[in-house]
């Protein structure tokens, strides 16, 4: 017998169920079963296994069981379908029956569970790994069950079998085991569930966190079973205890340290602020409304600009926002704040969030500000002081200099900074440097003080004072040196100048007192003819003759007597009045104005002049003395001549420095220099029996000349001639 | 008896010349008088006599300050001159200079006798004509 119907019995059956004849055909099925697999009714009385390919050979086997008289089957299966995914199906197969009991077909419903399947796993996983398990307190039958994860927990063996004290021991004694206690017996007694984070000592001694919910069953108003969770939140638990730990340290922390912490709101543009920031600001919390305008107004113009570039540079992500401003607080007062910030984004990248902190470092600020002037005034004073100031490095570099040693030694900065101290340093005073600054580097001095030599730029003596101070680092090390130079140069100068001075009033000394020997010689020799003529005189056994001759000699002696005394005179004059009567005048025309007045004796005598004397030649001089100095030389040449040679004299002049140096050079008789050379000047003195020698022209002319600060000197050979070389200060 | 044969006089003043040579005649000083005008005459007149193998003179009167060669430079020409030769002359330097350190000069040449100050008169020479009397 078959079955066959138009009117579908299973049609309206919440299920997905069908009804299968022997050969597998559909003979029915509810709307359900269509809809669950998407099929139409046009599968009526087709085989299931054509229709649905898909399905199991288990099910297929399971109802062939069935066909064959098996009561009932049902098995769940994961199958894959021909796209790859993975279905779960879950079926229930009966036998149906015809009246007389035989088996006709079959009714079958088969339900896709994938997605219950999923959940169910997806659940036991996630309760593994999140360490749930899961317990049951039996209060009727007093048992308690522990799932596997609560074994776990517990670290107890899975055969391992609780009850309700042993359950509660297991809390921690003191806080957590008096608080389960309360909880459990609220549960039972007034039915209350709880959720709550203890500690236990798992069975190995362990403290872990756990967090407990237990939900009571009530039954005629009476807790008969407790069922629960048991969660390890030990890590959790810990992270927050250390995270509200480290926070509340935080809290502290900014407190003392008066950090403020504060939050905007981009979007809204609302602003956050910790109670440090109030006292930052110098405002109270109520002053404070939340908006970024209102910060804006405490900040200084300038750096309110300088701010908002760095908040813009900060959300452009081209810097962290860190920035230094000075705000005015209500009182007046101005403080420096440091404010550093963290930008946050959301997912699309876009700022939401600015958190950050402010700092007041207003005492900072005032101590770097007093620093850096004290370092600009130091700058200053090394820059302009008018002692010369380097800093040298240990082997002897110099670091820096300022314009007053460049100015002393010629140099300018970019070169003295390419040199060493000992590259500039005069040889005879480098070593003395050296061993007092190797004395500094050991350590046995910390400063010098040396009077030095240093050779300038171009190569010019530069005398200095120098003291050197060693600077140290913190550690102690040696970093350099700072040398203090004072030019003293120009009081070398002065002082050689004075040395100078010295010398000549000592010379004039010596030829003050070599002077009064002369006159006292001089005048002491005639005094002493008239003396004795005198004497003669008185005596009265003189012949008539020997009368006259005695009277014609008191007479010379007494003209000789005269004459000294005008020689003296003139000698006198020379050494008192030369300072006031020094002119500049041009020696050329000195020279030709001599050779006029003595012309006719160079004619008589045809002696041949040459003059070379520039024009531009000038000297300071007495004129009257210029002219008698180049007279005396003149006719002394003249005198002088040799007979048997044509007599040549010339007159020259140079440039030697601060002098102009003029010769008178002739081809006379000569001078034995050896004999003669230190008594040539002299006064009466005498070399040749020429009958105008008077022994006072080269003294005079010598004297003339140191009084207008020169000097005179002669080379001279006998036979070949005399130069006498006369060195005038250059007018 | 009047041991000095010859005497020299040095000196370029001819005031002291004559003044020299009339004392010393009224003194009957010497045998023979001998004048020169400065140190180089003297000192050639010596070496002459020398070289003539004569006898030099017993006193020479030499003045310093004088032209060619003064008093010095013949002082030095002549103590140049081996001593057998001269030992038996006596040299008085007689010079207006009171120069001390003139004096103290003339002391370091052996040969100085004294140092005789202008104006001389007849009693130094009286003196000096006792000694060599009784030497």
């Amino acid at each position: 017998m078959s079955i066959t119907t138009d009117h579908s019995l299973l049609q309206n059956c919440p299920v997905p169920m069908a009804l299968l004849d022997e050969d597998f055909s559909f003979i029915d099925f509810s709307e359900e079963w269509l809809r669950q697999f998407n099929l139409s009714k046009a599968i009526k009385g087709k085989s299931i296994f054509d229709c649905m390919p898909e399905l199991p050979e288990e099910l297929k086997l399971d109802v062939n069981y069935c066909l064959e008289g098996l009561d009932q089957r049902s098995d769940v299966q994961r199958i894959l379908s021909k796209n790859g995914n993975a279905v779960w199906y879950e079926w229930k197969i009966s036998p149906s029956k015809t009246e007389d009991g035989d088996v006709n077909g079959v009714i079958l419903i088969l339900e896709d569970v994938t997605e219950k399947k999923f959940k169910e796993s997806f659940y036991l996983k996630s309760q593994e790994v999140a360490r749930i398990g899961a317990w049951e307190v039996d209060l009727i039958k007093n048992t308690v069950f522990w799932s596997k994860i609560t074994k776990e927990i517990h670290e107890v063996p899975q055969d391992y079998v609780p009850d309700i004290e042993k359950g509660i021991s297991f809390y921690k004694e003191g806080k957590s085991r008096e608080t389960i206690s309360r909880l459990v017996k609220d549960c039972i007694e007034q039915g209350q569930p709880w959720d709550t984070e203890l500690q236990i000592v798992t069975a190995n001694g362990k403290d872990v966190w756990v967090k407990a919910i237990g939900e009571p069953e009530i039954l005629n108003g009476k807790c008969i079973r407790i069922n629960g969770t048991f969660q390890d939140i030990d890590k959790r638990k810990r992270a927050e205890l250390q995270y509200s730990e480290v926070s509340d340290r935080l809290a502290l922390a900014t407190k003392t340290a008066g950090i403020g912490i504060w939050e905007f709101d981009i979007p809204n543009n609302e602003v956050f602020w910790d109670a440090n920031m109030y006292k930052l600001y110098g405002i109270g919390e109520s002053d404070f409304t939340g908006v970024i305008e209102e910060w804006e107004a405490f900040l200084f113009e300038e750096d309110l600009k300088m701010a908002n570039l760095a908040y813009k540079d900060a959300l452009n992500g081209i810097k962290e926002f860190e920035t230094i401003y000075r705000i005015k607080w209500p009182n007046g007062e101005v403080r420096w704040i440091k404010s550093e910030a963290t930008v946050l984004k959301n997912e699309e990248g876009i700022p939401v969030k600015m958190v950050g902190v402010n700092d007041d470092i207003t005492e900072l600020k005032n101590t770097q500000l007093e620093l850096v002037q004290s370092e600009e005034s130091l700058q200053g004073a090394f820059e302009n002081s008018s002692v010369g100031m380097a800093l040298v490095a240990m082997n002897g570099k110099f670091i820096q200099v300022n314009q007053s040693l460049c100015k002393s030694l010629g140099y300018t900065e970019e070169e003295l900074l390419k040199l060493t101290f000992q590259d500039i340093t005069h040889p005879d005073d480098l070593e003395i440097d050296l061993s007092m600054l190797h004395e500094v580097i050991d350590g046995k001095r910390s400063t010098y003080q040396i009077e030095k030599r240093y050779f300038g730029k171009s190569g010019q003596l530069v005398h200095v004072f120098l003291t050197v101070t060693s600077v140290r680092k913190i550690n102690g090390e040696l970093s350099h040196f700072i040398s203090q130079i004072v030019d003293i140069s120009s009081r070398i100068k002065a002082e050689n100048k004075l040395k100078g001075l010295l010398q000549v009033t000592t010379n004039q000394n010596n030829s003050l007192i070599n002077f009064a020997h002369i006159v006292s010689h001089n005048l002491r020799s005639h005094a002493a003819n008239l003396t004795m003529i005198t004497g003669f005189l008185v005596e009265d056994e003189l012949s008539e003759d020997e009368q006259v001759a005695t009277l014609g000699m008191l007479e010379r002696a007494s003209g000789g007597l005269n004459e000294t005394i005008a020689h003296l005179n003139e000698v006198v004059q020379v050494k008192l009045e030369t300072d006031k009567k020094l002119k500049v005048i041009p020696l050329g025309n000195t020279v030709e104005k001599v050779l006029k007045d003595v012309a006719a004796l160079i004619h008589e005598n045809q002696v041949h002049v040459s003059v070379d004397v520039p024009q531009e030649h000038q000297v300071k001089a007495v004129i009257a003395y210029a002219e008698s100095i180049i007279l005396n030389l003149v006719t002394n040449a003249i005198k002088y001549r040799d007979p048997a040679k044509a007599a040549v004299v010339s007159i020259t002049s140079t440039m030697e420095g601060e002098f102009v140096v003029m010769k008178v050079s002739d081809n006379g008789l000569g001078i034995d220099m050896d004999k003669y050379g230190e008594k040539l000047f002299g006064m009466y003195k005498t070399f040749h029996r020429n009958k105008d020698a008077r022994g006072i022209g080269l003294f005079i002319t010598k004297n003339q000349i140191e009084s207008m600060g020169g000097s005179i000197k002669v080379t001279s050979e006998v036979g070949k001639g005399t130069t006498f070389k006369v060195k005038f200060s250059k007018g | 008896m009047n041991p000095i044969q010859k005497t020299f006089i040095v000196d370029d003043d001819p005031i002291h010349q004559f003044g020299m040579k009339r004392m010393m005649s009224r003194l009957a000083f010497s045998k023979e008088i001998l004048v020169f005008r400065d140190g180089q005459e003297a000192i050639d007149a010596v070496l002459d006599l020398l070289n003539a193998e004569e006898q030099l003179p017993s006193m020479i009167f030499l003045d310093l300050n004088m032209p060619i060669k003064d008093g010095w430079g013949f002082l030095d020409d002549f103590v140049k001159i081996p001593h057998h030769n001269r030992e038996k002359v006596t040299i008085y330097v007689v010079s207006s200079s009171i120069n001390p350190s003139d004096m103290e000069k003339a002391k370091q040449y052996e040969v100085v006798g004294n140092y005789i100050i202008k104006p001389i008169n007849e009693e130094v020479l009286k003196e000096i004509l006792a000694e060599n009397l009784y030497q």
